[in-house]
């Protein structure tokens, strides 16, 4: 056994001519918290989209927690214990914010223990006050809160964070950060994608970085920041989002 | 909030409470009483439907094909080999079960429109079969049901009217609780994550694909019982009316989109609206314009959806916390 908790190996997806992910490997072990960064459109959603089961790989596999997970529905890996928030927030919106919450409890649960785990949650992410309010009134930080707490009560192993921390307040990301942390103390593990880097650098010991789909860096915030190719991909970005091609 | 719960238990129990003795006025063979059927048997067939298009906003626009099904099986049993309709309601709704099974696996996969389409498209092969199945159906002209009313309960036909309301009525009180049971379970939380965002539900762990497989049979199966009922309360159907799109399929969605999809209460208000309406357009307009009725179907509906997608009942909510809103002020 190789005690890794997730290997993902030479997963390239493309849609249609479009190869938004290319041969991507990494492994996970218990207890990471990892920085997936790298500039818009580089594939990061995408291979959290692969992870989960959005998307099948078009080729590569994937391993999670000894099983191969590629190709599965992500139903089926949500069960095994990988989950995702969505980065363009994806919550029931018709429908309240604690049975939102309740709702990802059910995959291992009965009813009545959903409930109380999900109000458990709700605590934890600070969202207990607005519990009953209709999931589609809130606001946007409000709205990624509750895509936290969801995710959180399928009692995930690995979650993968897609910008939860998107237009939040230094304080408020301050509480995500300690949030994500005592989680992990607890024995979860993290993928974190997040364009604020002085967040990301804090929480996260670890950084795979992503450029055109392609990995293009892996190591500690130390390593990356001085990693020559990093710095050009984002400069290449940035001069890039002006002319709008690639 | 007490209030509002208090409100939400007693008038519906004091609507059941009319419907139990309404009818004591009226004359048991008479007009008004068989409108009341209509209305009882048409809100439990919303209430079906409810299951699958409200919670989970699958609109079908095929349920005549399950109503129809229900209807034939016992009928055909029945006059040909007298089993009585109380054997015959379980083998439609077996068949009921089979039909959706097998329809399910090319439309459960299909969003929105396609669905519908799917459906509506379904709906109209049972109704070709029926017609051009003659040995087994009678085709074009129609079936009865023998009349036997010295046979009593075991053929379920009756001398008046009135315990065929009485039918009506605990089949309408009966979906209904399958329908409260179904959306206060866990099954109706996750037929609401699918009717929200069906990939956030299976990303979070919802079988999208298995539950709305169940809701459909379970629909499938009520709508077939109901069916059986109707062919017991009319005496003779021909495929055209009972595999219907406007009389059938589409009259069930928009009982409940017009009265609240996804609500308890929403078929109660669609069909107590519906059916007295579409009575009163045939006595004034007279059958001469035949199509005119599946016309004006199809015509409210669009209405409805556009106006107000979530039915008379969120109307009435919505009203009632602007008046609390003002006496808190
Ligand atoms: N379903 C899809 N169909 C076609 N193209 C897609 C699809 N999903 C993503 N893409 C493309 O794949 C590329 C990577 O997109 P992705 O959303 O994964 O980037 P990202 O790194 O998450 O960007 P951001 O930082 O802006 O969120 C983009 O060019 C995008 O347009
Ligand atoms: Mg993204």
């Amino acid at each position: 056994m190789s005690g890794h908790l997730l290997e993902v190996r030479n997963v390239t997806r493309r849609f249609g001519g479009l190869v938004a992910n290319s041969d991507v490997t990494f492994t996970v072990s218990p207890g990471e918290i990892i920085g997936l960064i790298g500039p818009n459109g580089a594939g990061k959603t995408t291979l959290f989209n692969v992870l989960v089961g959005i998307y099948p790989p078009s080729s590569g596999e994937v391993i999670f927690d000894g099983k191969s997970i590629g190709g599965l529905k992500p139903h089926q890996i949500a069960k095994a214990g990988l989950t995702k928030t969505f980065q363009n927030v994806a919550l029931f919106g018709e429908t309240s914010v604690l049975d939102n919450v309740v709702t990802g409890g059910l995959v291992n649960r009965s009813l009545t223990d959903a409930r109380r785990f999900a109000a458990e949650c709700l605590e934890r992410v600070g969202i207990g006050a607005i519990a009953q309010k209709k999931a589609g009134d809130l606001s946007f930080p409000e709205r990624a809160r509750v895509e936290v707490a969801r995710a959180l009560c399928t009692s995930p192993k690995l979650l993968l964070l897609d910008e939860v921390m998107a237009a939040l307040t230094p304080a408020e990301m301050e509480e995500i950060i300690e949030l994500v942390r005592s989680l992990r103390d607890e024995g979860m593990t993290f993928i974190v994608v997040e364009h604020h880097m002085k967040a990301v650098m804090k929480l996260c010991e670890r950084l795979i970085v992503l450029n055109f789909g392609e990995m293009i860096a892996d190591g500690t915030p130390e390593e990356i920041a001085g990693n020559r190719k990093v710095l050009d991909a984002y400069l290449g970005a940035n001069f890039s989002t002006q002319g709008e091609g690639h | 909030m007490t209030r509002s719960n208090t409100l939400s238990i007693a008038l519906p129990a004091l609507v059941v409470l009319a419907l139990i003795i309404a009818p004591l006025g009226l004359d048991p063979f008479g007009y008004t009483l068989r409108i009341l059927c209509l209305m009882l048997l048409f809100c439990a067939m919303g209430q079906a439907w409810n299951i699958v298009g409200g919670l989970a906003n699958q609109i079908s626009l095929g349920h005549a094909a399950y109503f129809g099904i229900g209807a034939y099986s016992s009928t055909i049993l029945f006059g040909s080999l007298g089993v009585s309709p109380l054997i015959g309601v379980f083998v439609g709704m077996f068949l009921a079960a089979i039909f959706a099974l097998v329809l399910s696996l090319p439309t459960l996969r299909l969003k929105g429109h396609y669905f519908a389409l799917a459906t509506l498209a379904a709906g109209e092969v049972a109704r070709v079969v029926a017609n051009s199945w003659t040995s087994l159906t009678g085709g074009p002209v129609g079936i009865s049901v023998p009349y036997r009313p010295d046979a009593g309960f075991w053929a379920l036909q009756f001398q008046t009217v009135l315990p065929n309301y009485y039918l009506f009525l605990g089949a309408m009180i009966l979906v209904s609780l399958v329908f409260w049971l179904v959306q206060t379970s866990a099954f109706g939380y996750r037929l609401r994550a699918i009717k929200e965002n069906e990939t956030a539900a299976e990303v979070i762990g919802v079988n999208t694909y298995r539950v709305k497989l169940h809701a459909s049979i379970l629909s499938a199966v009520l709508t077939a019982m109901l069916g059986t009922l109707y062919a017991q309360f009319q005496f003779f159907f021909d495929p055209d009316t009972i595999f219907g799109v406007a009389t059938i399929s589409v009259k069930m969605a928009l009982i409940v989109i017009l009265g609240g999809a996804g609500r308890l209460y929403g078929p109660w208000v669609g069909a107590a609206v519906i059916i007295p309406l579409e009575e009163m357009a045939n006595s004034y307009l007279g059958n001469s314009i035949a199509g005119l009725s599946q016309f004006a179907y199809g015509v409210l509906l669009i209405v409805v959806i556009l106006l107000n997608p979530r039915g008379l009942i969120s109307l009435f909510e919505s009203l009632r916390d602007r008046l609390k809103g003002r006496q808190r002020a």
